[in-house]
C-alpha cells in the first residue's frame, strides 16, 4: 500500500543541553551528551564528558537546587499512601529508586506505576527500595495504589517542595511537571538521573540497567 | 463533523476505574492549576436504540441538500475566483501548491477538531454540544454513518463551510490566485471530511473502485486507520481528510501531550482517560439502561 507520510524527527524544541554547576569545584561541569529528547528519553548519567571526572569528586549535598549524579539528595519527610511519615533516610544502605511523575490517574503514571509494579520483583532482587512521589494527597495515592495493587510507597509531596527543592524540570514549557526518576546506592549517592515525559516504561529499563551494575 | 444520532441520551457520568488507564477522581496537584471539576456522582442513563430506529434521521431534508449546495457554491466560487486569477497570471504553481497545503493541513484541522470535540464538553457545552454528543453516539453506533444520505450527513459542515468562506472571500483579492485556491481547497475538504470519514467506516465490497484506490493510496483516510481511532484506547487516528498527519501525531504524542497540559492547567481530564468505556464502545444494538454510582 502506497501511502504518503510525513517524516517523523524529534521535536527540535525539546533537545537541549543541560548545564550542572559543581560548588566545590572551579570548573563548570557540561554534559554535552545528551543521549536523547524529553519525548524519547533524557538520561543524564553519562561521565564520559565530564570536564572533571564524577569520581575524583567527593558526593555532596547540592547548595543550589537541583540534585545531579553524584549527590547526595537533600533528605525529606513526606507522607505516604497510609499517612505515615517516611523519610529518605529510612532507607539508608540500601539502592533506592525515587521516581517523581506528574499525577496520579493519568495514563502515561499509570503506565509507569504498573510497569515498576511489574517489575518489582527485579528490584528486589537487587536489594532496591522504589518510591514514587508526586503532588497528589495521601488519599489519592491510596486510591491509586490499591487499584493498581502497587507494592511500592507512594508519597505525596503537596506543593511540590520536594520536586522544586531536587530540581525536577517541568514540561512543555512548564505547563507539565516533569517525570524524572533518580537511583541512589546504599551510600544514598545519586548514581542515574534519567528524564521521560512520555515513554514511562523505559523509566524502569534504565534505573534496572543502571542498578545491576552497581 | 458528525450529526446528531436521536435518541441517543449519552450520560454525564463520572468515570469508572479500569485497569491501568486513568480516572476522574484526582485533582491535579500543582501549584499553577486551577481547581478540578468533579463530574457527578451518580447519573443514571437511559440508552435506546440508535438513529436506525428512526428511518427519518437518516435522511436528507430540503433544508439539508440547500446548506449543501451552498457550501458547494462557496468552495466552487473560490476555486472558480483561483482558476481565473490563474489564467490571468499566467501561472498555475502557486495554487495548485497552496491547494494541496490545504488539502495536508485540513488533515491536521480535522485531528485536532476531533480530538477536543471527542474529549471535552457534554450535550449542554454551548454551540458545540450537539456536535459532541453527535460525535459520542457515533462511538457507539459508528456504522450509521454509512447510511446517512449525503446530505444529511454533510449539511453541519457545509453550514460551516458558507459561513466562514464568506468573509474570506469577501476580503482576498480578486487576483490572488494561490489564497483563492487554499481557501476552496480547505473548505472543500472540511465539508467532504464527513463523507470521507463514512467512506472510512464502510466495507470495501460496497465502496466505489475509485474510492478504495484513493483510500488505499493515501489521499482519503483509510478504513483501516480510522479502525483505530474506534478501538481502545480511543485516542488515535483522530485524522479523516488522507490521515497522512495521523502517524506523526501519535508517534510525537501530540494530543497526549495536550491531554495533559490542559489537566494540570484546567483540571480537566479528557473522556479518552476514561477507564468507563460506554461512551467510546461500540454498540451491537438494541435498549440497554445503566445506573452508575461513582
Amino acid at each position: 500500500m502506497a501511502c504518503t507520510s510525513l517524516p517523523k524527527h524529534s521535536l527540535p524544541f525539546l533537545q537541549a543541553s543541560i548545564p550542572t554547576r559543581n560548588p566545590h569545584s572551579p570548573t563548570l561541569t557540561i554534559i554535552s551528551k545528551l543521549s536523547q529528547s524529553q519525548i524519547y528519553g533524557l538520561k543524564l548519567s553519562s561521565p564520559s564528558t565530564r570536564l572533571v571526572p564524577s569520581s575524583s569528586l567527593p558526593p555532596r549535598t547540592p547548595m543550589c537546587a537541583k540534585v545531579s549524579k553524584g549527590d547526595v539528595p537533600p533528605s525529606f519527610t513526606l507522607k505516604d499512601q497510609d499517612g505515615k511519615n517516611v523519610a529518605l533516610s529510612n532507607f539508608k544502605g540500601k539502592p533506592v529508586v525515587v521516581y517523581f511523575y506528574p499525577a496520579d490517574e493519568t495514563p502515561g503514571c499509570t503506565k509507569e506505576a504498573c510497569a515498576f509494579r511489574d517489575s518489582y520483583e527485579k528490584f528486589k532482587k537487587v536489594g532496591a527500595e522504589v518510591i514514587g512521589i508526586s503532588g497528589d494527597d495521601p488519599a489519592s495515592h491510596k486510591a491509586f495504589s490499591k487499584k493498581y495493587r502497587l507494592p511500592f510507597t507512594l508519597l505525596s509531596d503537596e506543593g511540590n517542595k520536594v520536586r522544586k527543592q531536587w530540581g525536577v524540570p517541568s514540561d512543555l514549557f512548564g505547563t507539565l511537571p516533569g517525570r524524572q526518576t533518580y537511583v541512589m546506592d546504599r551510600n544514598g549517592v545519586v548514581q542515574l538521573v534519567y528524564n521521560n515525559q512520555f515513554q514511562p516504561e523505559k523509566h524502569v529499563e534504565e534505573t534496572l540497567k543502571l542498578l545491576k551494575s552497581l | 463533523m458528525y450529526t446528531l444520532t436521536p435518541h441517543s441520551h449519552l450520560p454525564t457520568l463520572p468515570r469508572l476505574p479500569r485497569t491501568c488507564r486513568a480516572t476522574a477522581t484526582s485533582p491535579a496537584r500543582t501549584s499553577t492549576a486551577d481547581p478540578p471539576r468533579h463530574l457527578p456522582i451518580t447519573a443514571t442513563t437511559t440508552i435506546t436504540t440508535p438513529a436506525t430506529a428512526n428511518g427519518s434521521s437518516l435522511h436528507s431534508t430540503w433544508a439539508h441538500r440547500a446548506w449543501v449546495a451552498s457550501g458547494f457554491a462557496s468552495v466552487l466560487s473560490s476555486l472558480a475566483k483561483s482558476v481565473s486569477a490563474a489564467v490571468d497570471s499566467g501561472s498555475a504553481f502557486d495554487p495548485l501548491l497552496a491547494a494541496f497545503l490545504g488539502y495536508i493541513l485540513t488533515d491536521l484541522g480535522t485531528g485536532f477538531y476531533h480530538w477536543a470535540i471527542d474529549n471535552y464538553g457534554g450535550p449542554s457545552t454551548p454551540i458545540f454540544g450537539r456536535q459532541i454528543e453527535a460525535f459520542q453516539g457515533h462511538h457507539r453506533w459508528p456504522w450509521t454513518i454509512t447510511q446517512r444520505e449525503f446530505a444529511n450527513n454533510l449539511h453541519a459542515l457545509a453550514r460551516a463551510v458558507t459561513f466562514a468562506v464568506m468573509p474570506i472571500e469577501f476580503f482576498a483579492t480578486a487576483n490572488d490566485a494561490a489564497v483563492h485556491a487554499f481557501v476552496g481547497a480547505c473548505a472543500g475538504c472540511v465539508m467532504m471530511s464527513q463523507q470521507f470519514h463514512a467512506w472510512a467506516h464502510g466495507t470495501k465490497s460496497r465502496l466505489p473502485p475509485v474510492v478504495v484506490a484513493l483510500q488505499d493510496v493515501g489521499v482519503l483516510v483509510s478504513r483501516a486507520e480510522h479502525a483505530a481511532h474506534h478501538r481502545p484506547p480511543y485516542n488515535s487516528n483522530y485524522c479523516i481528510v488522507s490521515g497522512v498527519w495521523n502517524g506523526l501525531l501519535d508517534e510525537w504524542k501530540v494530543f497526549e501531550a495536550m491531554e495533559m497540559m490542559v489537566f494540570f492547567r484546567f483540571g480537566v481530564r479528557p473522556r479518552s482517560w476514561s477507564e468507563l468505556e460506554l461512551e467510546w464502545k461500540e454498540e451491537s444494538g438494541g435498549v440497554s439502561s445503566e445506573s452508575h454510582n461513582c
